[in-house]
């Protein structure tokens, strides 16, 4: 039981330690969070009839990434062309329901709930993104690193004008 | 006291119906390159369009390859109604409107599946995916002889497929799908009849604060702001540094369609070289040369179809990958894009694998390339929306190209300007816009 606690300890802090470098547009220090062989996606939320068949395709992909695209993808937001984000928006990630759900010898599989707040330019109107993340992550030389982050966000239709942020 | 000003604000929403037509006829200049802002925001406006362009022309709601068996259906929206597009037990495409006869309930509220038959949430009237009505429950109880249930089916919208895509019009009257379509059909053939192509899952969806017509009139004139809004991305070393935007053609062929057509590719051919011989049986020659020499094509059938066939470098390989979109109006000064990606159903898997990863990296939702756009169509868009633009008439520039001659050697239809820095297309499509807005 001891043990169980400092690993949740460890995760939950792991999580917020993160949400707060990207809330604070810190896109090295993330990507130094991460593991060389990460895989992040997101697939598409749909509106599905059968209650026994997720309600998601996995066939279509809001982020499709590895360490490379996300490399560019960090690369770019240094262009000072990089309008989608220039003012940056302010974003706050609210990470919650942390739940371990497996662990291995080095590995954990944790789930929880991602509410993402954006303020873009002077909108006055705020964006949400909300949704569920499926992550693993591996001890890599005495450190965690996210080996995968897989989010499926709560709408069908996003309500914000891109995804120039990551989730 | 108070600051006084002989100024008026013209009050479109005073306005006649005809003294508003007259008003876009002496503001929106379009041969002259005069474009006002009022358009792309008042509400006025947008009311002509809805009525005037989207109840009346052929709009995009699926691609056959995501109804392949009989039973599949998936849910569109065109013109702002719900529809159910079926693959049906008859073994024909129909476009359903997805309306119960009843008394109006949305009859289907899935975005996709496989169903025989779609029953009304309200009171359980029952419909073949045919659209009949098959099923009223106590049918014989509640309405006795007077019920005839062949009459009661759902609407059939009128519809017609080209390269696979379904379009349907709510206009009755609308001129034949062919020929609306016209030449842009040549092109349409490069991206979706080059090969059986087949659509990957379902459309990314996203909303903006920009008017649809900003979405067409990038797609269909606007190779110009790549230098700009999208240098991040030669930054990268994704895409060359400086002009190569420039290279290719500008193709207008009528009913506010038309191209932008980015060549040669001095990185070789974008595309499977193990489906030449498709591309071959499918293109005629001009065609296929066409597609070899291909960089890029991006495409407006209006009023709101953007198609893309994009190539690039991506982990030291050349990809390309071809996609589908519709700037949906939401609002005056709303849309919602919908977006599908498409690839060659006998490409090899891993190259279908590399093309899904370079398009949702370009131009998905999360798109380097899509992000900046989004920029421009909100605050455009939000500019537009102050009656000072109104009180002072003020008017946006698109006369780039004026000087400029079509040429005559290209080997597709069209009128064709060598190059793509050129407005002329939007000066085309705002053309037809208006034609159609102010028609009586
Ligand atoms: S509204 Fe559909 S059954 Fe009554
Ligand atoms: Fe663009």
């Amino acid at each position: 039981m001891h043990e169980d606690i400092i690993l949740q300890h460890e995760i939950e802090q792991w999580l917020y330690k993160e949400s707060e470098l990207l809330d604070q547009l810190n896109f090295d220090g993330w990507y130094e969070l991460l593991s060389e062989e990460i895989s992040y996606t997101m697939p598409l939320r749909i509106n599905q009839m059968e209650k026994s068949k997720p309600d998601y395709s996995e066939a279509t992909l809001l982020f499709d990434d590895d360490s490379t695209t996300l490399k560019l993808r960090i690369d770019r937001m240094k262009t000072d062309m990089a309008w989608a984000e220039l003012p940056p928006s302010r974003t706050r990630r609210n990470v919650s329901n942390v739940k371990i759900k497996e662990v291995s010898e080095n590995e954990v599989a944790v789930h929880s709930n991602l509410l993402l707040y954006r303020s873009r330019s002077t909108d006055t109107t705020a964006d949400l993104i909300s949704g569920e993340r499926k992550d693993v992550l591996r001890k890599e030389n005495g450190d965690w690193k996210l080996v995968s982050r897989w989010f499926l966000a709560d709408q069908t239709s996003l309500g914000t004008r891109n995804l120039a942020i990551f989730v | 006291m108070t600051t006084t000003s002989t100024k008026q604000v013209p009050r479109l929403d005073e306005m006649t119906r005809s003294e508003l037509i007259q008003y876009l006829k002496d503001t929106v200049k379009p041969e002259e390159g005069l474009i006002p802002s009022y358009i792309f925001s008042h509400p006025k406006v947008y009311e002509l369009e809805m009525e005037k362009i989207f109840l009346k022309d052929w709009l995009f709601v699926a691609h056959k390859s995501e109804i392949p068996n009989i039973g599949d259906f998936v849910t569109r929206e065109m013109g702002g109604q719900s529809v159910i597009v079926t693959h049906g037990a008859d073994g024909e495409i129909h476009v359903l409107l997805n309306v119960c006869t009843h008394r109006g309930m949305k009859l289907c509220r899935m975005d996709n599946g496989n169903q025989k038959n779609f029953t009304c949430p309200y009171h359980g009237f029952n419909f073949k995916n045919t659209g009949d009505l098959i099923g009223i429950p106590f049918q014989k109880v509640v309405y006795g002889e007077t019920m005839d249930k062949s009459k009661m089916g759902l609407k059939e919208i009128r519809h017609d497929v080209y390269a696979d895509l379904i379009f349907a019009t709510l206009n009755s009257e609308a001129v034949s799908l062919e020929e609306f379509l016209g030449d842009i059909k040549w092109y349409l053939d490069l991206a979706f009849n080059r090969a059986e192509m087949e659509v990957v899952g379902l459309p990314q969806k996203w909303n903006v604060d920009g008017t649809w017509k900003l979405g067409s009139d990038n797609t269909i004139s606007d190779s110009y702001h790549t230098l700009v809004s999208h240098g991040s991305i030669a930054k990268l070393g994704l895409v060359p540094t400086g002009d190569y935007s420039k290279y290719g053609y500008q193709i207008y062929t009528g009913n506010g369609h038309g191209l932008n057509l980015g060549m040669p590719n001095p990185d070789g051919f974008a595309f499977p070289e193990s489906l030449i011989d498709e591309y071959k049986e499918r293109l005629n020659e001009d065609q296929y040369d066409i597609l070899k020499q291909m960089k890029n094509m991006i495409v407006c059938v209006s009023p709101n179809i953007m198609i893309l066939i994009s190539s690039m470098d991506l982990k030291g390989q050349k990809i390309s990958h071809t996609s589908l979109r519709i700037w949906k109006p939401t609002g005056p000064d709303s849309m919602e894009i919908s977006s599908w990606m498409l690839v060659e159903k006998n490409a090899t898997e891993e190259w279908k694998r590399l093309s899904e990863q370079a398009f949702t990296l370009t131009f998905g939702a999360s798109g380097i390339f899509e992000q900046d756009d989004t920029e421009n169509f909100t605050d455009i868009t939000q500019n537009s929306k102050s009656p000072y633009h109104l009180q002072e008439n003020i008017v946006f520039n698109y006369t780039m190209g004026m000087h400029q001659e079509p040429v005559e050697d290209f080997v597709g239809p069209g009128i064709v300007y060598k190059d793509k820095f050129n407005e002329a297309n939007s000066r085309a499509f705002f053309r037809n816009w208006l034609d159609q807005i102010t028609a009586e």
